[in-house]
């Protein structure tokens, strides 16, 4: 036995056990199955009980919503209306702990949204769905067992057209093995080509392309609220189910978000709007409530709300990263990961704008040389600087001397200085200090400059970044100071 | 009785060592021994002749300091850009913010200093929204507090005591330098800040005076600006 099962390591595999006896020339020929016979595709076949009206055209809308919470399984995804659900778990198998693992996730979500499904796993899409549809939760994992396995399922369970069926059942032909077994060319003739195309998608000898299930990119909610709120703590909680379904919704599609709005309605004013920009994408229910609380503190409401809204922008692919041992700021801990909680909180409360980064442009003109842009959250891409396009490259090191001919400082706008005698004045007199700088450029856009600039001292001791007009009435104008 | 102190693990030195073991223990961060610098973390300041007045050798790494100057822009700012262009360019750095600046900081002039831009964080209100010091104190107080940040500059006139403490509390949890700038007549004040210097301008330098810092000199150190000897002797 033992050395039997040691010579099975080294001896190519058996050949798998062909199909049950098939005559030749029927529908499904025994085909030759390859040595590697995993299957390339492995397909989870859901039913679900529908209500009373389980037969409609349209997909229902529990059926999305089953699809949406589904998304967290696998991301190949479609829908088979009325009450069919398909999912190709083949790459997921392994995550959720095999198939056991994977039937229990998709049971755990027929829960919760409150249906009873019926699940088969198959190599084939049609032949997982017929075998929910027939209510077996069939286990099909070898391509070469799925014909043997199908042909005890009644024929009904294809949802052919009634009539079909009553034609077939008048030939003696009930089972799906039954009708596999009929020769292929009179099948055609006798009862159509797409039934024939349908058993050959079914037993996977053709393929079976699937049209996939793809959900509204954003996401939207409304809540009326049973009585109207005035209060911010209250209104709040309110939020509370509306950010943990745009949680589901952000963790299905493995995504966060950057901007969120927050609609507020009133009796009879417009609605109070409060948006929320993001430094980092965001799906955390929690850290959302915190920001979005910061930011309706804020807010003065001018009635009592009736109803609240959940607005998503563009969900943005969100880099997972895993949580540190140390919170950050403990010994130990990252700081960097805390840095996209300080924007968004100082973003929540002061305004979306009120946080910028600096960065430098190829100018020479003093208003043109600098930006402001987005802080980066993410530490990894600070240290090797992006610097595309206009973005001037690093001057200096640390340990490089000084530009000494910039100030730190930049007047919003050049203030115009008094004159005596042909020098410019500021609360005194000033010391020009430098030989003239002279900027003249920017005839292209309409923002000409032609200045001299100068390095001055007043009389406190202050070094002032001064110039003069090149072209009359050759006036005087600080622009920075050095600090 | 030594054998007891052995088998209890707290071996006593020999009675030689013990002085030795007294310096050790001494050596403590937290304890501070009046008459002595006392021993906190530092960034260098970049001049060595300050390095040498300031308790720990630089800018304390958390805590509030104040820098007090007559008016603005008498080289308060450029005394710090050598340690910021330090800490903003060894790896891992955290945010540098800059509360409600009075002016612009200009970003050439900052990268010409060494500074890597990518780290400052500059924060306003919205552009016609009132100054108000509240809302100032409470973002310094976050951005102090939130452990993001390494260096946080804000502009104050006339903070409440009670704020100063606070904001001194908060620079320590968060392990953040917090820089006030104020006017020089809040010397006469008393205040929580770790280090308090006053900034006055000289040609092609500065004199700083080491108003208060725990256990460091005192009195007034003169410093010259890097690249600009040769700039303050023209006329």
């Amino acid at each position: 036995m033992r050395a039997r099962r040691s010579a099975d390591l080294f001896a190519p595999p058996l050949p798998k056990r062909t199909p049950p006896a098939a005559p030749l020339k029927t529908l499904a020929p025994p085909q030759p199955v390859s040595p590697a016979a995993a299957p390339a595709e492995l397909w989870l076949g859901v039913q679900v009980m529908i209500g009373a009206k389980q037969a409609g055209p349209d997909s229902p809308p529990e059926l999305g919503r089953l699809a949406t919470l589904a998304q967290r399984l696998t991301p190949r995804l479609s829908l088979a209306p009325p009450d069919g659900l398909l999912l190709e778990v083949k790459g997921s198998l392994h995550l959720f702990g095999g198939v056991d693992g994977i039937r229990r996730e998709m049971a755990l979500e027929c829960a919760r949204c409150g249906l009873r499904g019926t699940l088969a796993l198959a190599p084939t899409p049609l032949a997982a769905l017929t075998a929910a549809r027939a209510g077996r939760s069939l286990l099909v994992l070898d391509p070469a067992q799925l014909i043997g396995q199908l042909s005890p399922l009644p024929l009904a369970a294809l949802r052919w057209p009634q009539k079909l069926l009553e034609r077939l059942a008048f030939i003696g032909v009930r089972t799906i093995g039954q009708a596999l077994r009929l020769p292929r060319a009179g099948f055609a003739q006798r009862f159509g080509a797409a039934q024939l195309g349908e058993l050959d998608r079914l037993t996977g000898r053709v393929s079976d392309p699937r049209e996939r299930f793809e959900v509204r990119t954003r996401f939207r909610r409304r809540r009326e609220l049973s009585c109207e709120l005035d209060n911010h703590g209250a209104l709040l909680e309110a939020l509370g189910p509306l950010l943990t379904a745009l949680e589901q919704f952000l963790e299905s599609r493995q995504c966060g978000v950057l901007e969120l709005e927050c609609r507020l309605w009133h009796r009879g004013r417009p609605p109070s709007r409060c948006a929320l920009r993001l430094a980092a994408p965001l799906a955390d229910a929690r850290r959302l409530a915190g920001l979005l609380g910061e930011r309706l503190g804020t807010l003065a409401l001018p009635e009592p709300v009736r109803a609240c809204e959940l607005r998503s922008g563009l969900p943005v692919p969100r880099v997972l990263s895993s949580a540190g041992l140390w919170q950050p700021g403990e010994h130990g801990g990252l700081s960097e990961a805390h840095s996209p909680h300080l924007i968004e909180r100082l973003r929540a409360r002061l305004g979306s704008e009120a946080v910028k980064g600096l960065a430098v442009l190829k100018d020479h003109r003093p208003e043109a040389a600098w930006c402001v842009r987005e802080p980066e959250a993410c530490s990894e891409v600070s240290h090797c600087r992006p610097l595309e396009g206009e973005l001037a490259p690093p001057a200096s090191r640390p340990g490089a001397p000084r530009d000494a001919t910039r100030p730190l400082w930049l007047l919003p706008l050049p203030r115009r200085l008094t004159e005596r005698d042909g020098l410019p004045r500021y609360r005194g007199g000033l010391r020009l200090l430098s030989e003239p700088e002279r900027i003249e450029t920017g005839w292209w856009d309409g923002a000409e400059v032609a200045r001299d600039y100068y390095i001055a001292l007043d009389i406190h001791g202050r070094r002032l970044w001064l110039f003069r007009e090149r072209h009359p009435p050759h006036r005087w104008f600080l622009h920075g100071v050095f600090g | 009785m030594s054998s007891d102190f052995s088998e209890c693990g707290e071996t006593l030195p020999p009675r030689e060592d013990r002085p030795q073991e007294l310096a050790r223990l001494l050596a403590h961060p937290a304890i501070w021994r009046a008459g002595r610098a006392a021993r906190t973390q530092a960034w260098p300041t970049g001049f060595p002749a300050l390095d040498e007045g300031l308790p720990g050798g630089g800018w304390p790494r958390s805590g509030l300091i104040e820098i007090l100057s007559s008016r603005f822009g008498m080289g308060e700012l450029a005394l710090l850009m050598p340690a910021l262009a330090a800490v903003t360019c060894r790896a891992g750095a955290r945010w540098c913010a800059w509360i409600a600046p009075p002016l612009q900081p200009f970003a050439p002039a900052l990268e010409a200093c060494g500074i890597a831009l990518e780290r400052m964080l500059i924060v306003r209100g919205a552009p016609h929204a009132r100054r108000s010091n509240r809302k100032e104190s409470w973002t310094f107080e976050q951005a102090l507090g939130s452990g993001a940040c390494d260096i946080a500059f804000a502009w104050a006139r006339q903070p409440p005591p009670r704020q100063l403490r606070r904001l001194h509390l908060a620079a320590q949890r968060g392990g953040t330098l917090g820089v006030l700038f104020r006017p020089s007549r809040a010397a006469r004040e008393a205040s929580p800040a770790v280090l308090r210097v006053g900034v006055e301008p000289l040609p092609g330098g500065a004199r700083v005076r080491l108003l208060k810092s725990q256990g460091g000199a005192r009195g007034a150190i003169d410093l010259e600006w890097a690249s600009q000897a040769s700039l303050a002797g023209r006329p």
